[in-house]
């Protein structure tokens, strides 16, 4: 039953994208209706700041604007483009800003609390936790790091930083991590 | 102990991963980027980390933007609304659309065979696997694309919107597969359509399969094959 939820919001979805990319003005709006709350959560926790994220947020559908007629179907789903669009572009001005980011957002939604369950949502919605599983065979500083990376948009200097570890240290074990990972994701696809 | 720093030349190379992640910055950064301009395989590689991540942002919390933002963001794309090319798109019709889909699909699957049937396998269309994905296409030019979006589990189409037809003609769906032979799927209304493609159809309808739109006479091609203009043609992909 989630899964048939999941496959019709996903096509509707995919819809509404293509029809933006025809410069819709109805469509879009639709988009931003079911895609905002999503995208801007991932802007509020990377620019951990509520008016930066507003700001960054208004970029982002400028972008999804110009570019809808170019997202391509077969390559990534339409919410997996979209929201790639926003934590790359909040990254974007994150590393504009340059100055903070030594200690983790106080500010920004937790994820570790909601994260047991969205997990079983996740795993419900349509068996894919292949990467939680190969999060979980990694050392816990490795996954870890790399789950901070993700939701905090955090470089190797700024993780060493907040470690307390010299950069060369914090960038060995990581990509370690990472070439484990891969290993595993690759194996699981 | 923690394991000693391994020199460059001995650490794995995955820069696609860390660029992926986020990780570089400055000049590490800008060679990964001039990788991805430069190596295929590696833009691939990237790629490919992006759809592992991805499965990440289920677990992002939502968080309400201020309710007047949509509008501050409609404004900046320029005071007045473009000319509409066509019809405005039918997004109530599609929504009950939508609901009657998902209301037929839960009887499908209640009484799809492979399941845990109460008693004897009630007969119905060949069984699908569970993962089969919904296909979609975007027929047409780019600035003005009909959205078609086919659904394994139970054989069916939605087109959003025909291409605009004389009033004596109609948009014909067409469905062409690896042998090059258009077969026909449905006629389409002005307004968006639901097909039902019959069982034996459906394995034609396959991801690199083309869907095309022709203009035919009231009541559709009467050779089977198109006789008028194709209007509009793109190819389906798995969402």
């Amino acid at each position: 039953m989630q899964r048939i939820a999941t496959d019709d919001a996903r096509a509707h979805l995919a819809s509404v994208l293509i029809a933006t990319g025809s410069e819709d003005r109805a469509a879009f709006r639709e988009l931003y209706r079911l895609t905002s709350a999503k995208l801007f959560g991932i802007a509020l926790r990377i620019c951990g700041d509520r008016q930066a994220a507003e700001d960054v947020l208004h970029d982002v559908y400028l972008i999804i604007w110009r570019r809808a007629g170019a997202w391509e179907p077969g390559r990534a789903s339409p919410i997996t483009w979209l929201a790639t669009i926003a934590r790359n572009r909040a990254i974007d001005w994150q590393r504009s800003q340059r100055v903070r980011r030594a200690a983790p957002i106080e500010d920004a939604p937790d994820i570790a609390d909601s994260a047991p369950d969205a997990e079983a949502m996740l795993m419900a919605s349509d068996g894919s936790h292949t990467l939680q599983d190969c999060l979980r065979e990694l050392e816990g500083r490795q996954s870890e790091a790399i789950r901070t990376a993700f939701f905090d948009g955090v470089t190797y200097a700024e993780l060493a930083e907040r470690r307390g570890v010299p950069l060369g240290t914090a960038k060995s074990w990581i990509r370690r991590g990472l070439a484990r990972l891969k290993e595993c994701l690759d194996r699981a696809a | 102990m923690p394991p000693e720093p391994l020199s460059p030349d001995d650490e794995p190379d995955v820069a696609a991963g860390e660029l992926a992640l986020g990780f570089l910055d400055g000049e590490e950064r800008a060679v990964a980027l001039r990788r991805m301009l430069a190596e295929p395989g590696f833009a691939a590689d990237v790629e490919r980390w992006r759809m592992y991540l991805s499965q990440l942002f289920d677990l992002w919390p939502e968080a309400q933007p201020p309710e007047d933002l949509i509008d501050r963001i409609d404004a900046s794309l320029g005071g007045v609304a473009p000319a509409r090319r066509g019809r405005p798109f039918p997004w109530p019709l599609l929504a009950i659309v939508s609901t009657a889909l998902a209301a037929c699909l839960l009887l499908v699957v209640a009484l799809r065979p492979g399941g845990p049937p109460p008693g004897g396998a009630p007969m119905g269309p060949p069984p699908i696997t569970a993962s089969a994905p919904i296909l979609v296409a975007a027929l047409g030019d780019a600035k003005a694309p009909v959205a078609a979006a086919f659904d394994p589990t139970d054989g069916s189409i939605r087109v959003t919107a025909a291409p605009d037809a004389p009033a004596t003609r109609v948009a014909q769906l067409w469905v062409i597969g690896g042998d090059g032979v258009p077969y026909p799927l449905g006629l389409l209304a002005r307004d968006a359509t639901l097909l039902v493609v019959p069982a034996a159809d459906r394995a034609r309808i396959a991801a690199g399969a083309t869907l095309a739109i022709s203009i035919e006479p009231e009541g559709g091609s009467p050779t089977g094959k198109p006789t008028g203009p194709v209007v509009a043609t793109g190819a389906l992909a798995a969402v």
